[in-house]
């Protein structure tokens, strides 16, 4: 009986030792790949940010009116926060080209299905970059346009609109992430629909005292002397 | 003297005309009898030189009568004129530049001495102002005549607050309707326009001719005079679009400014130009002043604009701005160091593309309408004579404040008061 069990024991000793000695140059693959990315992203990161930094990417984010973005990014630099994407993502990256030494089936299709969803990442990416810069430009369109018409909801219309867009990035941008389609949908229609009720009340609202003036105004005009205005400008 | 007036097809019409000694291009609407009275006024120029009129209204041109010939040896011919490139409902300034360029280019072919263009009307509506115009190119070497309009209180504004105290200064010359509308140009500078305007055609700086004209004569050193033309019918404000107009007639300035960049930093004070004819004086104006609206524009810009300012004037200036919008309307008032440290800030921030030049430009008008606001308080109970000293004032401080442009033109970064 004695030797049953010692024949099991080393049976599946050998079986552990042997599937070890199988892992074992998938793990040292794993541990190289990763080495590697980790030089790789420092090398990157470094001229990503000498890159960044000559080209004064820090001063034109917040000129386009991306303040926000150096608020959350490391030591408040844009700059410093891309590199570090750029790194993260490349040891990403090697994690994922060092996983697919392992077992040749079920790593593989992780990895192919992981690098297949990328392009879909690059084109979100793509779509709330170029919404952020469209709201933002729309934004301080509507926010000068505003103020030069005298009206006192200005900053409101214009935060609307900014919001407005970047609400609707977001949807198109989680649309191609395929993340919840149907719960994105009707989430992006209720937000939408509420920022659009919420303007036309706003102005609406704030034009019925406008509107009351200047019918008054006509009204008085139509039976006082005409008052021209005096000022002529070119 | 005939005046050739068949209503034939533009271009043929043109065509049968290959030169004259002066092509007057008329883009104001001047009606049936305007153009006779102008017609018969060009008459009267001594030597009796051959003339083109260009009508840009065909139907004045075409309803006009057969006037009697007067000299065999001159004739003034009038050709309905259509400006290429003109969109009906494009800006003013637009359109004008329009003429500008297809009044050169028939002065060019025709070969023509000088042209003149007139754009305005005038409260006398004599014929003898453009005769003014056409006789110091006529009688001296004059490249530039342009019309000093009687200065009037409330009128002119963005040309008082802007145009003639940054020509001024910055080219030299004391020219007081630098943009005109109405100019006479002579050949040659009329060339170096074309030329100036092919050059710069492949980029994206094409500069407009009515604001480069004044200073590329300067630059050169060309002859410039001016000619007292009587008073100026402006057109009424349109409130609705204020900041166009701003951003219009700024933006063309700016460009100018960019483009002569090595020229004005040399310049040092400015001279007199010579002017012919009699001086109008100023007419009392009565109305009532309504700068209310301007103020809380102002006041609205100041609260809402502030990041936006934050990028283009120095904390010291945007320090003033606050304390000036926290004072009642009645105590606003934009001292004249300031505005023109503002105007020099802006043209910087438009060369450095700060921003958006269009978002750049009409962020200035609540600006802008805080100095009308001062400039119509100081002027409310002086009289119409004061008008000149003010103005005066107002250059004199962009003269002052010129070290302050140099020094921050070259060195954007470093010098940030």
């Amino acid at each position: 009986m004695w030797d049953q069990v010692k024949q099991a024991l080393n049976q599946s000793t050998t079986k552990f030792l042997t599937s070890l000695a199988h892992l074992l140059p998938g793990i040292v693959a794993l541990i190289v790949a990763l080495l590697i990315s980790f030089v790789l992203a420092w090398f990157l990161a470094i001229m990503v940010r000498r890159l960044l930094t000559s080209l004064h990417f820090d001063e034109w984010l917040n000129r386009w009116g991306f303040a926000s973005v150096a608020e959350w990014s490391p030591m408040n630099s844009p700059t410093r926060l891309v590199s570090r994407t750029v790194a993260c993502a490349v040891i990403l990256a090697g994690f994922l080209i060092g996983i697919a030494a392992f077992d040749a089936e079920s790593t593989s299709l992780l990895v192919r299905s992981v690098f297949a969803y990328i392009p879909n990442i690059v084109g979100a990416t793509l779509v709330l970059s170029i919404g952020g810069v469209i709201a933002s430009f729309l934004a301080r369109s509507v926010l000068i346009g505003a103020v030069n018409l005298n009206l006192q909801y200005a900053r409101l219309l214009s935060m609307g609109v900014k919001w407005l867009v970047v609400v609707l990035s977001v949807a198109m941008a989680l649309e191609h992430l395929k993340i919840a389609p149907g719960i994105v949908d009707l989430a992006f229609g209720i937000l939408f629909g509420g920022i659009v009720l919420t303007l036309v009340l706003a102005v609406g609202l704030n034009s019925k005292e406008l509107v009351t003036k200047s019918l008054e105004r006509d009204g008085k005009e139509a039976s006082a002397e005409n008052i021209e205005e005096p000022f002529r400008h070119v | 003297m005939e005046v050739d007036s068949s209503p034939q097809q533009p271009q043929a019409k043109a065509a049968q005309i290959d030169s004259a000694d002066f092509v007057v291009g008329v883009f104001a609407g001047l009606d049936r009898n305007g153009i006779t009275t102008l017609c018969e006024g060009l008459r009267t120029l001594p030597g009796s030189p051959r003339i083109v009129v260009l009508q840009s209204d065909p139907s004045g041109a075409a309803a006009a009568p057969n006037l009697q010939a007067a000299n065999e040896n001159s004739s003034v011919s009038l050709v309905p004129w259509s400006v290429l490139g003109l969109d009906p409902t494009g800006a003013p300034l637009q359109s004008i530049s329009a003429a500008c360029q297809s009044l050169f280019a028939a002065t060019e072919k025709m070969t023509a001495r000088a042209c003149c263009l007139i754009a305005s009307e005038m409260e006398s509506a004599a014929p003898e102002w453009v005769c003014r115009l056409l006789q110091p190119l006529l009688e001296s070497d004059c490249d530039l005549v342009v019309p000093y309009y009687a200065p009037r209180k409330l009128q002119g504004l963005l040309n008082s607050s802007i145009v003639y105290p940054l020509t001024r200064c910055l080219y030299g010359k004391r020219i007081h309707n630098p943009l005109g509308p109405d100019m006479g140009v002579s050949r040659r500078l009329a060339q170096k326009l074309l030329g100036t305007n092919r050059n710069a055609n492949g980029g994206s700086s094409q500069t407009h001719p009515l604001a480069s004209l004044a200073p590329v004569a300067a630059c050169e050193n060309m002859q410039i005079c001016q000619v007292h033309v009587g008073a100026r019918v402006y057109p009424p404000t349109d409130w609705m679009n204020m900041s166009s107009l701003v951003a219009q007639v700024l933006g063309s300035i700016f460009l100018e400014l960019e483009r002569s960049a090595a020229c004005w930093q040399r310049t040092r004070g400015s001279v007199s130009v010579p002017a012919r004819g009699e001086y109008v004086y100023p007419s009392e104006e009565t109305g009532t002043l309504d700068v209310n609206r301007m103020v809380e524009t102002f006041q609205l810009g100041v609260r809402d604009l502030q990041e936006i300012w934050g990028l283009v004037l120095p904390p010291a200036t945007l320090f003033e701005l606050r304390k000036l919008s926290r004072l009642t309307p009645e105590k606003v008032h934009m001292p004249d160091e300031l505005w023109a440290r503002i105007v020099y800030d802006f043209a910087l921030a438009h060369r450095l593309r700060t921003i958006n030049r269009d978002h750049l430009l009409r962020s200035m008008t609540p600006l802008y309408l805080a100095w009308v606001v001062s400039y119509a308080r100081d002027l409310e109970t002086a009289g119409a004579a004061t008008v000149e000293q003010r103005i005066e004032r107002l250059a004199l401080a962009y003269e002052t404040a010129k070290p302050y442009l140099i020094s921050r033109w070259r060195w954007p970064d470093r010098f940030n008061p």
